[in-house]
């Protein structure tokens, strides 16, 4: 069983006008296997998942799916589903005031009696076995929205295994882990370890590498359209796997910049750029850190810890109890983000879709809210100037787009976050506060965002990153914090940075808090 | 690297772009291009041409909707932000109705009554700000209650009846002509221009656009949501009452019913109007287009004999067709920019 090839796909094209989104695609994935798809934002993975769940027609190719033999023009949802093939995305898609049980049901038919009520027994029933059988820690009747992000992604899981009857078959994860704290990717691991085991062939889709690398048994790495290369995770390390997503494009430049930056002593000579003093906020209790001119600074910590937080209350977006902040040695109180942004602090969010970019209006406008005065002469604005200038942005950072006209939710992630970036890094802040700025964003984009943030940097500001991608973090900072509930519990100097150093300080307990 | 290679993709990809510009060309003109077909199938070929084209019906429309234009135009001033306010219709009717009895009863100057009731028509707006920003209530349902309540106190303040006496010399006013057109219409473009001004070249209106497209992103970009969308209430109820005195101006008279009943066209115009842009969004001009478009197709039908009911299902149906045309135009644009933008995620 494990041998065949449960999913086979051939020579799958698809055209755009303008670009070819596939060239020729073919994958095979067996039964009982967990099975990568990585590239770049824009390489095509997307599309292929959308032609395998049938939203999408190919324009070619065929796919043999548990003995069937479909073409891939002639794919429609419905025909994707009754074969087998289910895809849980990212979003997860589950109904937050629904029970679990309804959850598990929704989408087909709910039993019922012959009056039309729902036989709810049954319905717990059925939940029961999903739940047993993916060893979900949830029980039917508790409603969705009162379970850990980790627990629903799992229910979102065994939700796509509906319908199955038995059989085995595809199931396509499109970025699961992108919405889960970093330490609840292992809970939802154990429910896809699960479903291969019993047969089902898993497509495991994600930019976070560590993750496939752990969970994967195989690795087909996507460029422009085509398949560049197919892995055994066994024998494969990030680096090499990098390589492969990047192409010619790769590791040299990332490691020229973990050497750019501060080394402590010559650190000690640059004017201080923020000081926090015993700052109490929400969660924070007495914060005490120092960033000087061109630093960049990692803060580690779990959910839930206060990282966001710290970030807040810095930006005026989160009222602080007590304590004292000061930049470039002038004492501050922001009210509101207004006053940060006007004495030269910017915050980047975590979540850039619902606090970061304005979906409606277009790239320009966006990278333009945050200087529109500027623009504003004797009554009306220079459309001209604004055009100018975000057009140098968007060359500067590297943004994808057909035009600066176009709206900025039809860009990809990756690119809207260049965006949201240009807004603020044209404004020559002081101090850059980045919320998980990488957050579903491709390997080049990221190298282009921390791009960015040296070059600002090197202006003599200083920058705090926020991310849960602790390897990411560890090369890309000078310094970092960790912090755990609420208090920085240790301080880590780039000489001793590691991902997995980070790791144990950040699931460390409170005790030895007195490291700083 | 990189960089040039995505150049070299964008080149590719600026045919395809021109292409979708006729859907863009028809989306944009189509209202307006609807609107001079209906005059011309009215005015040129249907029996109802004489009468269509004659002078006092074109000064009567272009009058009458004057009223229902101003509202329409409070109304986009916070929908830009993206909320409602659904008492725009009743607040008009604080200002008309306070005119009038203030002229007819009391004998104030007309200066000072004009004055005294668009201040009343911005302390409604006041309230209806303050609940909505600083206790943070839901702007439609509370709109919806003021404009209700606002009707009820109307009514028992009149009596339910029509307040008369206006000085003759303000109906005259209305009834005259500014270069062959009708005065109150001229006042609407006026208006019109202001708050398309207002809306569209400066700091101000930009950033309400920004609350309207997401408001938690607009507060972290250091935009006073709670203030941006406090002003817009106030500058919606402004132009509410400047309606509601041109409606007493226009009749002569006052009652509580009349101003409110302009709800339903003004928002119909409203809805028609987001139809004109691209991201379905309300806007002036748009809007504008709507009023005179409702107003003309209610004219010609029932200049061909249609009852009254053909006003609510006009305004109904348009409303409903409205925002099912934006919503799909927005869908089609969205899968014709990812088609464009090839795979990326």
């Amino acid at each position: 069983m494990v041998d065949e090839a449960l999913l086979s796909v051939r020579g799958i094209s698809k055209m755009y006008p303008g670009t070819l989104a596939l060239d020729g695609v073919d994958l095979d994935i067996r039964g009982g296997e967990i099975h990568a798809l990585v590239g770049g934002n824009g390489c095509g993975k997307s599309t292929l998942i959308k032609i395998l769940s049938g939203v999408v027609e190919a324009d070619a190719g065929e796919m043999h799916i548990a003995g069937h033999t479909v073409e891939a023009a002639r794919i429609h949802p419905r025909r994707a589903y009754d074969l087998g093939i289910r895809v849980v995305h990212q979003d997860l898609a589950v109904f937050p005031d629904l029970s679990v049980a309804e959850n598990l049901r929704l989408g087909t038919d709910y039993p019922a009696t012959g009056f039309g009520q729902v036989r709810w027994h049954e319905l717990r029933r059925g939940a029961r076995d999903a739940i047993q059988k993916l060893d979900i820690a949830a029980r039917p009747h508790d409603l969705i929205r009162d379970l850990p992000v980790a627990v629903r992604a799992q229910i979102a899981a065994a939700r796509a295994m509906r319908g199955m009857d038995g059989r085995n078959g595809i199931i396509i994860l499109d970025e699961p882990t992108a919405s889960l704290p970093r330490h609840e990717v292992h809970v939802l691991f154990r429910a896809v370890r699960r479903m291969a085991s019993e047969g089902h062939a898993v497509l495991f889709v994600s930019h976070r590498l560590d993750e496939v690398l752990e969970l994967t048994q195989r690795v087909t790495v996507m460029r422009d359209g085509r398949v560049v290369s197919e892995h055994s995770t066994a024998s494969l390390t990030e680096q090499d796997l990098i390589g492969s997503i990047l192409g010619e494009r790769s590791i040299p430049e990332r490691a020229e910049r973990v050497v750019v930056g501060g080394r402590s002593t010559e650190r000690d000579l640059r004017p201080p750029v923020l000081k926090i003093s015993d700052l109490n906020a929400g969660p924070l209790r007495h914060v005490n850190l120092e960033l000087r001119a061109g630093e960049v600074v990692g803060v580690a910590g779990l959910l839930g810890s206060g990282r966001t937080e710290l970030l807040r209350a810095l930006y005026g977006d989160l009222r602080k109890s007590s304590g004292r902040v000061e930049l470039n040695g002038r004492r501050v109180a922001f009210r509101d983000p207004g006053q940060a942004i006007a004495a030269g602090v910017i915050m980047v969010p975590e979540d850039r879709v619902n606090a970061g970019i304005f979906p409606d209006l277009t790239v320009d406008e966006n990278m333009s809210i945050s200087v529109l005065r500027k623009y504003w002469r004797g009554g009306w604005f220079r459309r001209a100037a604004i055009q100018r200038d975000a057009g140098v942005l968007r060359k500067r950072f590297r943004v994808k787009t057909p035009s600066g006209d176009v709206a900025i939710r039809s860009l990809s992630g990756g690119n809207q976050q260049k965006v949201v970036m240009g807004r603020w890094l044209r404004l020559d802040p002081a101090l850059l506060l980045l919320d998980e700025p990488t957050q579903g964003v491709d390997v080049g984009a990221r190298a282009d965002i921390y791009a960015a943030v040296r070059e600002a940097t090197h202006g003599g500001s200083a920058a705090l990153i926020v991310t849960s991608d602790l390897e990411e973090l560890a090369q890309v900072v000078d310094r970092a914090v960790v912090l755990h509930e609420g208090r920085i519990v240790a301080e880590v100097p780039a000489s001793e940075l590691s991902a997995q150093g980070l790791n144990e300080l950040i699931y460390q307990r409170g005790e030895e808090s007195h490291v700083v | 690297m990189l960089s040039e290679l995505v150049e070299a993709k964008n080149d590719r990809e600026a045919p395809s772009r021109a292409r979708w510009s006729s859907v863009n060309f028809a989306e944009k003109y189509g209202l307006g291009g609807l609107l001079v077909l209906m005059i011309l199938v009215f005015g040129l070929f249907a029996p109802t041409s004489r009468l269509f084209f004659s002078p006092p019906n074109i000064q009567n429309i272009l009058a009458n909707q004057s009223v229902t234009g101003l509202i329409a135009l409070a109304m986009v001033i916070t929908l830009v932000a993206g909320y409602f306010d659904i008492s725009v219709a009743a607040i008009a009717g604080i200002s008309s109705v306070t005119m009038a009895s203030l002229l007819a009863t009391d004998q104030v100057p007309i200066g000072i009554a004009m004055l005294v009731a668009v201040l009343l028509a911005l302390v409604a707006g006041i309230v209806n700000a303050t609940l909505i920003t600083t206790l943070d209530l839901d702007p439609f349902i509370v709109t919806l209650g003021t404009y209700v309540l606002i009707n009820g106190i109307l009514l028992a303040y009149t009596g339910g009846r029509v307040v008369q006496g206006v000085p003759a010399s303000i109906g005259n006013w209305g009834a005259g002509q500014w270069l062959g057109i009708a005065r109150p219409f001229w006042l609407l473009v006026l208006a019109a221009a202001i708050v398309w001004y207002l809306l569209n070249q400066t700091p101000f209106g930009r950033k309400l656009a920004a609350i309207g497209s997401n408001r938690s992103a607009a507060g972290l970009a250091g935009i006073g949501v709670k203030r941006h969308v406090f002003i817009a209430y106030m500058l919606g109820a402004l132009v509410a009452g400047v309606a509601g005195v041109l409606l007493t101006v226009r009749s002569g008279s006052a009652d509580a019913a009349s101003a409110p009943s302009f709800l339903f066209p003004a928002l119909a115009a409203v809805f028609l109007g987001q139809t004109t842009t691209k991201s379905g969004y309300p806007n002036v001009v748009g809007a504008m287009i709507g009023v005179f478009f409702v107003a003309i197709a209610v004219n010609g039908f029932t200049l061909l004999g249609a009852q009254n009911w053909i006003t609510q299902v006009f305004n109904g149906g348009v409303l409903v067709l409205a925002v099912a045309f934006s919503k799909v135009m927005v869908r089609v644009r969205d899968r014709n920019a990812k088609k464009r933008n090839g795979m990326a995620t």
